[in-house]
């Protein structure tokens, strides 16, 4: 990738320096910290109004939940009797052990924890003369409502889609797995972001060899925040140069929950309102939540015609390039008058008709996604009907090719991943210009390069081909292009040492 | 990502070399091609002279298909592959082989040898075996090429094979058909077509005349009539027929539907002294002036028996006439006798032309609503 970029002084490694505040915990250290922080916040209580006795509160406005600050720790500070009683270390005890009615209360000691626990949305108690300190956790709780799914509709399934508050979504994950075995590993990734990323598995289900590497990698990300899905993607797969997406995600928690039921590991960021299955393998992009949720033969055969989409979405472009230039023998005969017929007043050839159409295509489909959702849909109708119908008929374009991109593009929307369906329209690209250069023979050399690129991706371990291949060195759990009926799918379909691998009697 | 790069520009500069022209397809625009459907060959004036006429057939132009009349192109040279090159000068769009599906072979052609053909036909990458073959009786292929007028002859064709597959007319073949038959056989038949003028002055219409039969690569006559229909029955690939039967209170209209023939060596000391033909007709009645006694359909029963008998016989005799097999009875023989069916096929060259052949028919009549209910 180095060639695209222009070229650094090379200064090191950037330093991720532990502990980032090296200095004793002091109010007065903290205030530096904050320093130029207009959300930063401090206030000194006397405990049930004794001068003598002064402890000082500090929080981040904005993240902690007034109405819980002020009636639970600031009230019992100020009206407590007992606190003006016993001694000063009783107080600190008192405090930690109840006097204030929070669900939790941690004693900190460094700088470090205690900035953390100011971001995360806690107070802390400063005591005079006293090394340590407690933090209380007083979070707000504004954020997005749960709502619908977006992104994956669901006709018969569960309403309720991640949100971008971390916590919500594992209580999501909790209400579907009440199982103990759920394990839920928090690390915090980003030096500057501080974003509380989770690996879930289900312990004595998942692949421990898995889980370790994604904590591991996770652990070995160094970078300054999360804030698109691509700060983790891209640290955490093995392959950076190919469009391919690796890691499936999923907006609901009943699809990700049968995803850690079938042994893989979840991966869930703080912001981020979705969350990743690993290992990913090209099947899970075929999948969608409803596929359990439908009966069986209906599922199987809306799963294979999304897997021939995916192949009229990819060829067809090429396909038509190939017969209608190098190969028209190869078309039946009354199409091939039809299709002559009409080419003959177009000026351009085939292969420049059909680029630019699939590149316009692209063009009017990236207009209508930036655009606000009304301008957007105005853009596509005059876009795809006005100037496609007016194209053909000022004969700058013939019928057959718009048929052809048209197919193709409207093929490739019933992919349900679209990250997938993004690499679909890029190969798509590759294998008209293959087919444009030599026919058939460009096409298929252009289907063995993209099987042996698809074939040499693996993540954590487990080919990206897995469903069609055993190079996971496990049989798979049951078919990827059939949905069979549940109760014969007694295995689970984890790609790689699944431990436990019968899911039913 | 170097190896990458690299890779697409050492294939970039391979491909701008000019060696892709060679191990690649060549790349043309179907929008600047004349497709033809339609080839007649004629032998030529010359002994090694042959004449090719090609037609598109019907063409439309543009989007909404204006209609255009059919490209006729002819060209005379001293081999096929000559005159199908000398087309490409004759038109001023590429002339493309690869819709070619009709076949149509002048009488003098036939009479030479339809061998080099055959042989181009299977050589030649757009073309192929799989052409429908017609042999034209007493005129060129040029002029049944050309009865077609602005619409060109394809439509007709296409009907005909159409109706032959729907059972409405006579068996279609392919070249590829006629060309194994002759390699294994040394016969094959044809489905041949009349050039006759029309009662409008000047145009002429193709119509079915028969099968040709093919020994050794060369015309050995010509099936028309009773016999055709007969050659029909021998290769179970009868039309639908209808056959009218006079009784003493009227006609009775029957329409045959199906046939099968079913072969038998007769043997002795192993060698073959007869063939028994038992050939199974289904038909059904379907018109009657009057009501049906049951005598009355043994009558029609008979009548029918009688009548495909003489079919049968009169086609076996001018086959065994010409010493053509072109209905494959030796094969069927020699499946009917698996353990005799190597010798049998040994002796069936010398023996077909002089072998009693006994043909018998047996009717199945149904749909007999029209029988009287005593």
């Amino acid at each position: 990738m180095a060639t695209f970029q222009p070229k650094q002084p090379d200064t090191g490694p950037h330093p991720r320096r532990e502990p980032r505040y090296d200095r004793p915990l002091t109010l007065e250290n903290l205030e530096a910290v904050f320093q130029g922080c207009a959300d930063f916040m401090k206030r000194q209580v006397y405990l049930h109004g004794d001068r003598e006795r002064v402890v000082t509160v500090c929080y981040l406005l904005g993240m902690t939940r007034n109405e819980r600050l002020s009636d639970y720790i600031l009230r019992p500070l100020a009206q407590d009797e007992a606190l003006s009683r016993v001694p000063m270390d009783e107080v600190f005890k008192r405090l930690r052990y109840g006097a204030l009615y929070n669900l939790a209360a941690q004693v900190r000691d460094t700088l470090d924890q205690v900035a953390d626990d100011l971001v995360a949305g806690s107070c802390v108690l400063f005591f005079p003369g006293k090394s340590q300190v407690l933090t209380f956790p007083v979070v707000t709780e504004e954020k997005r409502g749960v709502s619908e799914p977006s992104n994956e509709p669901a006709l018969k399934g569960v309403r309720e889609s991640f949100v971008e508050s971390i916590r919500t979504n594992t209580s999501m994950v909790r209400r579907h797995l009440k199982a103990t075995q759920l394990k839920m590993e928090e690390q915090i990734v980003g030096r500057q972001s501080r974003t509380q990323v989770d690996v879930i598995y289900l312990d004595g289900i998942a692949d421990p060899d898995t889980v370790e590497q994604v904590k591991r990698r996770l652990r070995d990300i160094d970078i300054d925040g999360v804030e698109a899905a691509g700060n983790i993607e891209e640290y955490l797969t093995d392959h950076l140069n190919t469009p391919f997406p690796m890691m499936p995600y999923t907006q609901r928690p009943d699809r990700f929950c049968q995803g850690l039921l079938e042994g893989r590991v979840g991966v869930m960021a703080d912001g981020l309102p979705f969350a990743w299955l690993l290992p990913g393998t090209i099947d899970q992009f075929f999948k969608t939540g409803q596929d359990r949720a439908f009966h069986w033969m209906t599922a199987s055969a809306l799963n294979l015609i999304r897997w021939f989409c995916a192949l009229v979405t990819v060829l067809v472009p090429g396909l038509y390039i190939a017969l209608v230039t190098f190969h028209p023998e190869a078309i039946p005969v009354k199409l091939a008058l039809s299709i002559a017929a009409a080419k003959q007043e177009v000026p351009f050839s085939t292969v420049f008709e059909v680029l630019i159409m699939l590149l316009a295509f692209e063009v009017l489909q990236e207009a209508g996604l930036r655009l606000p959702s009304p301008i957007g849909a105005t853009v596509s109708i005059l876009g795809g009907l006005v100037v496609g119908n007016a194209a053909v008929e000022a004969h700058i374009v013939s019928p057959a090719v718009l048929i052809a991109v048209a197919i193709a593009g409207v093929a490739g929307y019933t992919m349900p991943s679209q990250d997938f369906a993004a690499a679909l329209r890029l190969w798509r690209f590759l294998l008209a210009i293959a087919a444009s250069v030599g026919g058939l023979f460009g096409l298929a050399a252009g289907c063995a390069a993209l099987i042996y690129h698809l074939a040499g991706l693996e993540t954590f371990g487990v080919p990206y081909l897995a469903p069609f291949t055993n190079g996971a060195g496990q049989p798979r759990g049951h078919p990827s292009l059939l949905r069979l009926p549940l109760p014969r799918m007694k295995w689970r379909d984890g790609a790689k040492n699944t431990k436990n691998r019968r899911n039913q009697r | 990502m170097r190896v990458t790069i690299t890779a697409l520009v050492l294939v970039g500069t391979m491909l701008l070399s000019g060696c892709s022209a060679t191990l690649l397809p060549y790349a043309r625009e179907m929008g600047d091609m004349a497709l033809l459907r339609t080839m007649g060959v004629d032998a030529g004036e010359g002994d090694y002279q042959v004449e090719v006429t090609v037609s598109t057939g019907k063409r439309a132009y543009g989007l909404q298909g204006e209609s255009q009349p059919s490209l006729v192109l002819s060209a005379q040279r001293e081999s096929l592959s000559a005159a199908c090159l000398a087309m490409q000068g004759l038109s001023d769009s590429y002339v493309f082989y690869g819709y070619v599906d009709q076949l149509l072979l002048g009488e003098e052609l036939t009479q030479r040898s339809v061998w080099p053909v055959l042989d181009y036909f299977a050589q030649d990458a757009q073309l192929g075996l799989g052409v429908q073959l017609w042999a034209v009786r007493g005129s060129t292929a040029s002029q049944a090429v050309q009865a077609g007028g602005e619409s060109g002859v394809e439509s007709r064709l296409s009907t005909l094979q159409t109706d032959s597959e729907m059972g409405a007319a006579g068996a279609s073949r392919t070249a590829g058909e006629v060309f194994s038959d002759l390699l294994e056989r040394g016969s094959a038949y044809l489905p041949a077509l009349r050039v006759q003028e029309t009662e409008q002055e000047g145009q002429t219409a193709l119509l079915e005349a028969g099968y040709a039969v093919l020994k050794d690569g060369v015309l050995a006559g010509y099936l028309e009539g009773e016999s055709a229909k007969g050659l029909e029955l021998l290769v179970n690939q009868a039309p639908s027929d209808v056959l009218e039967v006079p009784l003493p209170q009227g006609r009775v209209v029957v329409r045959v539907t199906s046939s099968a023939l079913v072969c038998i060596p007769r043997l002795e000391n192993g060698q073959l002294t007869a063939v028994d033909l038992n050939c199974r007709v289904t038909a059904e009645v379907a018109e009657v002036e009057g009501e049906l006694t049951q005598e009355d359909l043994e009558q029609v029963k008979q009548a029918v028996d009688d009548r495909q008998q003489r079919r049968l016989t009169q086609a076996l005799e001018r086959l065994q006439s010409w010493g053509a097999d072109c209905v494959g009875l030796g094969q069927r023989l020699a499946m009917a006798d698996p353990a005799q069916g190597e010798k049998l096929l040994e002796q069936w060259p010398e023996v077909f032309s002089s072998l009693p052949v006994q043909a018998s028919v047996e009717t199945s009549l149904t749909r007999l609503l029209f029988l009287e209910s005593s």
